[in-house]
């Protein structure tokens, strides 16, 4: 059939088959080809709709197969031989020998610029800031608005999805979540790390830690895990979670790694951190060995031999990073980690009351070593070579230092350490400036000539990185290393060598806590898949997926202003000569109020929405169009008057569905396109509120709306009983009905069929009823009386401009 | 009759009437086969020959119901073409409008307005008022559009007459297979319809005189801008844009910048081109379009980025909304010409409103999206120098370009 002699409407094409079912015999089929493949159409359907049957993934956001199609979205365009531009597939009807274009590269970049410009005008919150921000990606407001109801152990389980020691990182998180917070637009961030740090500490003192979910049934499977620290613990965590038995081996005594051994006791307080660690031990099958170094006491080789299953390398960067400067053997030149491990198992350090100590760098362990060094009674004065903004510490560390007595100085770098009585006397530093910018986009120290100068000292503690020991690699076959001296893993977390994963500052380098942790746990999804035996470059694929999220603009709605709660915290008097714990925590109250200072800045329909899950499928994560003017954005007002159906039409975009399911299947025609050019948008007539259009509540618009701007209301369902007694078989519930549910089925004592029986339309009387083909005109009553039909002369008053 | 002068609609003596009894006496399809000798292609800026929309629609209605719409709705404020012909010769529309309706059986037709054409409005009232007893079975009426440039699409046009928004439709199916109530409609406008008594009268033969081989006939077009005396002229297709600049009045070379010719949507050429040919084919190889049949002469004091943006801005008021690439393509573009002409552009703006244009070109759904497209490939290819001006020294090539902006798009990612 060709486009001419086509008399059936396009507006009132029928799909003859869903695109989950088969063709019923009897119907006309036609061959067309997509992407090089023959696909049996049905006669008259869209190509989209063949398309989709056969398996072709053709994008669209305004196609539902209810209804006409409105070729709206525009994503949907295909190549077809013979016609000069892209034409929609939802649109089209296919005709044999069609030649169909889905996929390509052209079609690609246009339909992403589609998605660009949709999401341009998208003035609405996707995926919150601060989850996106978090390494591990932790349901920070859904936590948060549980804390503000005062359920704090569901809200620890929330987090325990993710991140199984909320407390440890309630202290020591460098919280990348914050510096994201769309509070922030507003007045200031939401508090989060302390939030989940007050959960935490509610958990320790249960008998019984709260576990995100039950653990699974033992699979049989043995894994063992090398390091005790932040990557391995969260490891060990989820491979046990999931019903693997796990060891986890560690080189020190005690577990924690550089949560017990490198972060101090002010900041962490070991108790309450081995309190915390214990819920992986109350786990069934998982054990802890201490004392045995990879290398040492075992090697891989061995591990594999005793039956495990599949290793995780979390063992850490143990080593400090040589200075490379003359003097840096000399007596009085102590290394850092060494130096934080033997102060927090008690061991006697070599810094104490009088000692003038200067500390060399800029990055959490540089402010660790100074600021015990200044609670052992020392004189400490740290040095970077870059300025404070460029400071690898969190800036509460470098403030709190500075208000502890602890002298700052920027911009010098050591040149030498100098000798005084066969020991360190002092460092020599060369001014420093900033430079051009490196691959990192740092600006490159670089030195200032004659600018030399000598700070005296009795202790030099250089604090500028830390490396993984990686000796054992000599032993272990299949484990490469980098340049960088980490280890060698897959997008899968995975070593060269099948079944070693690595994670943490093993894999990463020096990382913080919290990345280490989300390795972590993704090495432990990755684990358990590559013990169920599945293909593990998928399994890469899936994760890297997971983690890419599309980029919205978003505008932040009016909020009355409410300042975070404070933490309280230890006068810095009373830090010299004390490792007491600085922040000491909220109280319920406080925990409360802080929580219920989140915007919930999160869309209801993340992971339903089309409109994100194209955006993602086309790999848009950065939008072109932001920081225009504001006119340029469209801000509507929410309407949530409704009882069941909330409206938001900043997600709206213009797909037209619900106007079209509202008029043609419910008949209720509640929307319509108002304003005009650009500012068109689909709403009630004059945007009243939808309670005051002839909406039934049924929910058809929420339910084809492809983005969250049409959404029904949570609500508690209740179960109606039906009073048989009272009924009188009226049957106004089957006529109200807008899906005709109630109606259709024999079944139903109030159906149609069953209150009249047999006599609306007898079976005969159906055969003999007039019929017409789709081919043919149906005649209109309009036909013999075409005044009756007459269009109206003047368009009825057009709507009002939006925002006239 | 064949006459030694080439005629013109706007002031050949005729009895239009007359020629439509003719026609009608002829039958269908030898009226076809007469048109489609003329040649006649539709005026509204297609350029699509009216025989076969006729034949196409005769077809599809099958002996059923089917319309004629007169478009004579001049949705360019700058082109009141129709208006013209309505005020000077409306029995010319109502008369042709009657012969397309006997080629293709139709009882119905439409005269299509804009709602603030009043004096064409009660030009061509007043020659229904006579005409209508001579019309037959065939009931003609005035229908009013709902203002604005999108109004005069055809595809918008039987949502009107349907009394719905002006939106366009998607294409395939055609008006001509499913038109107006889902029936076969010849929408055609006033100018092409006008010349169809003259084709019956004098035969096709005498109608190819004029013109192109390809476009035989005249064409009214709207001269605006700077020139000396601006106003609608009528002239034989094949003519150059200098030839008709001259009609109206000339414009000194040191005056002109730029030819702003097919309307809002239409492409800017330099002013040296005044030798393009006035055609279909022709302007589009040029870059732009016949469309509306607009000359505009731009004077040296403007500024070419500053006149796209605005032309943007315009489109970006005027665009129906339906389709992602007009609604929201127009009003971005906009926003980035904006940002070159507030001297915030960089030059890597150029080959992303290429990319846009594109763009628009190719996935936007009815013309209005897809010849827009033609504004930035003209301006750009033509006017570079204007855009090498504001994006290299920071400043306006004619120094009248206000700031319209203090910040440009910027690229972002969600941390």
């Amino acid at each position: 059939m060709s486009l001419i002699e086509q008399t059936q409407p396009a507006e009132s094409q029928i799909p003859t088959v869903s695109h989950h079912g088969e063709i019923p015999s009897g119907q006309p089929i036609c061959e067309i080809t997509i992407d090089g493949k023959v696909v049996t159409a049905v006669v008259g359907e869209s190509i989209l709709r063949a398309a989709q049957r056969a398996g072709f993934n053709v994008p669209t956001l305004c196609d539902d197969e209810k209804l006409a199609p409105a070729a709206a979205c525009r994503m949907c365009l295909v190549e077809i031989e013979g016609y000069d531009r892209p034409m929609p597939s939802c649109h089209l009807p296919a005709e044999a020998g069609m030649k169909v274009t889905a996929t390509s590269n052209g079609l690609f970049d246009m339909r992403k610029q589609n998605l660009e410009y949709i999401l341009s005008d998208h003035n609405a919150y996707c995926m919150p800031p601060c989850q996106i921000g978090c390494p591990t990606h932790i349901d920070i407001p859904g936590y948060l608005e549980l804390m503000a109801k005062g359920q704090h152990v569901e809200a620890a389980r929330l987090v325990k999805e993710v991140l199984p020691f909320p407390y440890a990182l309630g202290l020591v998180c460098p919280a990348p979540c914050q510096e994201v917070c769309r509070r922030g637009l507003v007045e200031e961030e939401i508090a989060i790390r302390q939030c989940h740090g007050y959960g935490g500490e509610l958990s320790l003192e249960m008998d019984v830690a709260p576990t995100p979910f039950p653990q699974e049934a033992t699979t049989g499977k043995r894994v063992a895990v090398i390091g005790a620290g932040p990557a391995g613990l969260t490891c060990a965590y989820y491979a046990a979670l999931k019903g693997h038995a796990v060891t986890v081996f560690d080189m020190m005594e005690k577990q924690g790694g550089m949560l017990r051994y490198g972060i101090p006791e002010y900041r962490l307080p070991k108790v309450k951190l081995d309190k915390e660690l214990n819920s992986v031990w109350q786990l069934r099958d998982a054990e802890f060995k201490g004392g045995m170094k990879l290398g040492r006491d075992f090697t891989i080789d061995d591990l594999f031999a005793q039956g495990y299953d599949a290793i995780f390398l979390g063992i850490g960067a143990w080593t400090s990073n040589a200075l490379r400067i003359p003097g840096e053997d000399l007596p009085g030149v102590i290394e850092a980690i060494s130096y934080l491990r033997q102060n927090a198992s008690g061991d006697p350090v070599p810094v104490g009351q009088g000692n003038k100590v200067v500390v060399l760098g800029g990055g959490f362990t540089t402010f660790d070593c100074a600021r015990s060094s200044r609670r052992l009674g020392a004189d400490v004065t740290v040095v970077y070579r870059r300025g404070r903004k460029e400071m690898g510490a969190h800036y509460t560390e470098v403030d709190d230092a500075e208000h502890e007595g602890i002298t700052l100085e920027f911009f010098a770098a050591p040149v030498r350490i100098v000798e005084k009585n066969g020991r360190a006397g002092g460092v020599e530093f060369q001014r420093m400036a900033l430079g051009e910018r490196d691959a990192s986009g740092r600006q490159r120290p670089v030195p200032v000539e004659g600018s030399e100068f000598i700070i005296e000292c009795d202790t030099v503690i250089p604090a500028i990185g830390q490396s993984p020991v990686l000796d054992w690699m000599e032993t272990t076959p299949g484990v490469r290393k980098t340049r960088r001296e980490t280890i060698v893993a897959s997008g899968a977390l995975m070593t060269d060598r099948p079944g070693v994963f690595a994670g943490g500052d093993a894999q990463m380098g020096p990382v913080t806590v919290i990345q280490c942790v989300a390795q972590g746990k993704l090495a432990a999804k990755a684990m358990d898949r590559y013990l169920a035996g599945d293909d593990m470059s998928i399994v890469a694929e899936e994760l890297r997926a997971e983690e890419e999220v599309p980029e919205l603009i978003d505008i932040v709605p009016y909020k009355p202003e409410e300042p975070q709660v404070r933490m309280p915290f230890l006068p810095f008097a009373d830090r010299v000569k004390s490792f007491e714990l600085i922040e000491k925590g909220y109280d319920k109250a406080a925990a409360e109020k802080e929580a219920a200072r989140c915007l919930q800045c999160v869309c209801p329909d993340v992971g339903q929405c089309d409109l994100q899950r194209l955006s993602l499928e086309h790999g848009l994560t950065e939008n072109k169009f932001h920081r225009g003017e504001p006119v340029e954005y469209h801000d509507y007002e929410y309407d949530f008057s409704h009882d069941f159906i909330l409206r938001d039409l900043n997600k709206c975009i213009n797909c037209t569905q619900c106007v079209r399911i509202c008029r043609d299947v419910i008949g209720a025609n509640c929307y319509g396109l108002m304003g005009s050019g650009y500012d068109s948008i689909v709403t009630t007539p004059w945007n009243v509120s939808l309670s005051y259009t002839d909406c039934v509540s049924c929910g058809a618009c929420a339910e084809t709306c492809p983005t969250g701007a049409l959404m029904m209301r949570e609500r508690d369902l209740q179960t109606y009983e039906l009073d048989v007694v009272r009924c009188i078989y009226c049957g106004d519930c089957v006529e109200v009905c807008p899906h005709g549910a109630l109606g259709e089925t024999p079944n139903f004592e109030l159906s149609t069929y069953q209150r009249f029986g047999v006599t609306v339309l007898a079976k005969e009387e159906l055969a003999a009823a007039r019929t017409w083909k789709p081919s043919e005109h149906i005649p209109l009553a309009a036909d013999s009386q075409r005044d009756a039909i007459r269009p109206p002369e003047i368009r009825p008053p057009g709507p009002p401009r939006w925002n006239a | 009759m064949p006459t030694s002068t080439p005629y013109r609609i706007l002031d050949t003596p005729i009895t239009a009437a007359h020629e439509r009894d003719r026609a009608r006496a002829m039958g269908p399809e030898q009226l076809i086969a007469l048109i489609e000798a003329s040649g006649l292609r539709g005026r509204g800026g297609g350029g699509f020959p009216l025989a076969r929309k006729l034949a196409t629609a005769r077809a599809a209605a099958g002996g059923g119901s089917s319309y004629v719409v007169a478009n004579a709705y001049d949705a360019d404020p700058g082109s009141p073409l129709s208006r013209t012909i309505l005020l000077a010769r409306p029995d010319l529309v109502i008369e042709g409008l009657a012969i397309a309706a006997s080629a293709i059986g139709a009882t119905s037709g439409y005269i299509y307005l804009h709602p603030e054409a009043a004096a064409a409005r009660a030009s061509v009232e007043r020659a229904l008022a006579s005409a209508r007893s001579s019309l037959g079975d065939l009931v003609v009426e005035i229908a009013l559009g709902p203002g604005g440039f999108m109004g005069g699409e055809e595809s918008a046009l039987l949502a009107v007459l349907e009394s719905r928004r002006a939106m366009a439709r998607q294409r395939p199916p055609y008006p001509a297979t499913q038109g107006l109530l889902l029936r076969p409609t010849v929408i055609s406008s006033a100018e092409t319809l006008a010349a169809l008594p003259l084709i019956v009268r004098d035969g096709a033969e005498a109608f190819r005189r004029v013109g192109t081989a390809a476009t035989p006939g005249t064409k009214l077009v709207s001269v605006t801008g700077a020139v000396g005396s601006p106003g609608v002229y009528e002239v034989a297709f094949g003519v150059t844009v200098g030839e008709i600049l001259e009609h109206a009045g000339g414009s000194p070379a040191a005056t002109m910048k730029g030819l702003h010719i097919g309307g809002p949507t239409g492409g800017i050429l330099n002013a040296t081109r005044t030798g393009v040919v006035f055609d279909y084919e022709t302007l589009k190889a040029a870059g732009t379009h016949l469309g509306s049949a607009q000359i505009r002469v731009i004077g040296p004091d403007v500024c070419i980025v500053n006149e796209a943006a605005h032309l943007f801005d315009y489109l970006a008021k005027e665009t129906c909304g339906i389709c992602v690439p007009c609604r929201v393509g127009t009003k971005r573009v906009e926003g980035i010409l904006e940002g070159i002409y507030s001297d915030l552009g960089r030059a890597d703006d150029l080959p992303w409103l290429g990319e846009l244009a594109d763009h628009l070109d190719r996935f936007s759904l009815c013309g209005f999206g897809i010849t827009s497209a033609s504004i930035l490939r003209t301006t750009m290819s033509e006017f570079a120098g204007d855009y090498a001006s504001h994006i290299t020294d920071h400043r306006c090539p004619t120094g009248t370009c206000a700031p319209a902006r203090s910040r440009r798009y910027e690229t972002m990612a969600q941390p």
